[in-house]
């Protein structure tokens, strides 16, 4: 029996059974000295009811990414940190247990673009009961073109009461930027917006001709 | 010559106004005058800005195509340069803030002054590019204010309407902008 | 952090005479002066001719400016790209401007469409790698039909968001610089972040 087969062959006999799933698909996409670190991690974040699955996902990126083991491991052991502050902020914003698994990974996801947890907590409690992905994306998308915090939360905020829901939260981010391109100042581009709630157009719909060129996304061979 | 249909009687420089009411009258070549008056300093703002004469002329042509097309919405064509220079100076934040790691940074970057085959110019050039790395270590934010205020020439008010941030937010990041190049240059002392 | 007095700051704001300076605020005023002197010196190079012939190009017809479009470095996706608020959008959904070469593929309620674009001279071959392909290689390939260097794919995906990078002859990974929303991915770059949405609205 091979190293690696042994040490899988042991931690498999003392892992949980859905942190073995993870394991097993670590296998052979993470260089091995990064397996059981990583493999702890996951066994933890299981333990607390946190989705591994961006955990698993971070680690494959790392893999592919060629990053040391370390480096991996240091990543994923961010990311799970991000989710641990992510589900305490949706609870803290009186979501019932146990939180949605999609919402913390997308509160998580917002963290990571750099938002910060006031920000974020200021917008779930803004938004009770609404999925806060697209919304905290799009108040992400205005503060990394320098809107002022507050003011983008406010601006969805009202997008949101003008009836507006989903993808449509980055329509508004994006005709906010658009008006600062076009040579406004952050402050009226955001009140011009804001006057046009809820008609802020939609992009368009590809073109026939463009969905009919689109290919499906093959299963791609495992690189060494 | 661009735009030499713009000129009055006198030969006197037509204002930006004047320039603008042509241009918005069909007369798409008194552009030129536009690009001629203040292409330098967009230039000089960007490369500043960026830290890549490529990378900023790429910005300041992108700027300059998007002011045309929407010459019409300068509310004010008396104040075209300030309007011109948010443009820019939006378009350069759009590539710092889409800028990858393989990027090229300042210093690989060539530096502006042109090297001759003199101690003095090399001198010169050497200083340079001590005072641009100094320059990259500041935040876009201070790095733009210091440029609009002491390389720009810009009063606070025109600095107000390029950046759209209030006058004592202006003034307080430049305090910091010189106290930051400072500390800088000493260190590269 | 350098101090800087405040009747320092003051006087180089124009705001009081320079006559009383101390000679340590005179010189941080010299290297301060020193400084803008040498960084207002202007750059060779114009731009010019290059926004000249912008200007100079006539108004194409909206045919014309869609398939420019498609084929320019403007966008990644439908949900995330600078500049479709232009006036044509509205028009856009009802006009193919370049003949169905098939049926295409047939979308379900949860499925959308990205469209990939790079422009990479001199490269070999050109990858999208991201979670969509489980972070795999060899799912997501562009091609450059024509050779010019700009590297293209249309992708089917599921609707939500996604993060992904290009990489580029195999071993260069190279955040997409039209996605214009990235996300630090925790090893030193950034990932682009793409939304799709459902195409069947």
């Amino acid at each position: 029996m091979t190293a690696r087969r042994l040490v899988a062959f042991l931690l498999a006999a003392t892992t949980p059974l859905a942190a073995q799933s993870g394991f097993a698909r670590l296998a052979g996409r993470v260089p091995p000295p990064a397996l059981s670190a990583i493999d702890s991690i996951l066994v933890a974040a299981h333990r607390e009811g946190l989705p591994t699955e961006p955990l698993i996902e971070k680690a494959f990126e790392g893999g592919a990414k060629g990053v040391a083991p370390d480096k991996i491991v240091l990543a994923v052991s961010t990311s799970a940190g991000q989710l641990r502050v992510a589900r305490a902020l949706l609870r803290g914003a009186g979501e019932s247990q146990p939180t949605d698994p999609a919402e913390v990974t997308a509160v998580a996801a917002a963290l990571a673009r750099g938002l910060s947890p006031e920000l974020v907590g200021q917008l779930t409690a803004a938004l009770p009961g609404e999925p806060t992905g697209p919304a905290l994306h799009a108040v992400a998308d205005l503060v990394g073109h320098r809107f002022a915090e507050d003011s983008s939360v406010a601006l969805i905020v009202a997008a949101a009461q003008s009836g507006l829901r989903g993808l449509r939260f980055l329509d508004v981010a994006a005709a906010a930027v658009q008006e600062l391109q076009r040579g406004r100042s952050h402050a009226t581009a955001l009140a011009h917006v804001r006057s046009l709630l809820p008609n802020v157009p939609p992009p368009p719909r590809p073109a026939p001709a463009t969905v009919s060129r689109a290919r499906r996304v093959q299963p791609g061979p495992d690189r060494p | 010559m661009i735009g030499a249909g713009v000129l009055s009687a006198t030969d006197r420089e037509p204002t930006d106004g004047e320039v603008v009411a042509q241009i918005l009258a069909g007369d798409a070549e008194a552009f030129g005058i536009v690009i001629r008056r203040y292409e330098a300093g967009l230039l000089r703002y960007a490369t500043r800005m960026l830290g890549h004469p490529d990378a900023a002329a790429d910005a300041v042509a992108e700027g300059l195509v998007r002011a045309y097309r929407h010459l019409a919405t300068c509310r004010d064509p008396g104040r075209l340069k300030s309007w011109l220079y948010r443009i820019v100076g939006n378009r350069c934040r759009s590539h710092l803030a889409r800028r990858s790691t393989s990027d090229l940074s300042l210093d690989d970057a060539p530096p502006l002054a042109d090297p001759q085959d003199s101690e003095a110019a090399a001198e010169r050039a050497e200083q340079l590019a001590q005072v641009e790395r100094a320059l990259d270590r500041l935040s876009p934010e201070k790095r733009e204010a210091f440029l609009l205020k002491h390389v720009e020439g810009m009063s606070y008010e025109e600095m107000a309407a390029v950046t759209g941030e209030r006058i004592p937010t202006l003034k307080m990041r430049v305090h910091r902008a010189r106290a930051a190049l400072l500390e800088a240059l000493k260190e590269y002392e | 952090m350098m101090h800087i007095d405040p009747q320092l700051q003051r006087v180089l704001d124009g705001e009081l005479p320079s006559d009383d300076l101390t000679p340590l605020q005179r010189e941080q005023s010299a290297a301060l002066q020193r400084a803008a002197r040498l960084l207002a010196e202007a750059p060779a190079g114009s731009v010019a001719a290059r926004v000249m012939a912008e200007v100079r190009r006539p108004p194409l017809r909206l045919g014309q400016r869609v398939a420019q479009w498609l084929t320019e470095r403007h966008a990644v996706t439908f949900a995330v790209r600078p500049i479709w608020s232009l006036a044509l959008a509205a028009a856009l959904a009802a006009i193919a401007v370049i003949p169905a070469r098939g049926p295409g593929p047939v979308l379900g309620e949860q499925e959308g469409i990205a469209q990939f674009v790079g422009r990479f001279p001199g490269a070999r071959s050109v990858e999208v790698v991201g979670s969509f392909t489980d972070w795999r290689p060899g799912a997501v390939v562009l091609r450059d039909d024509d050779h010019d260097g700009i590297w293209r794919a249309t992708v089917v995906l599921p609707v939500g968001e996604h993060e992904y990078m290009f990489v580029v002859d195999g071993e260069r990974w190279v955040s997409d610089p039209l996605a214009g929303r990235y996300v630090a991915d925790g090893f030193g770059r950034e990932n682009a972040l793409l939304f799709v949405r459902p195409l069947a609205r």
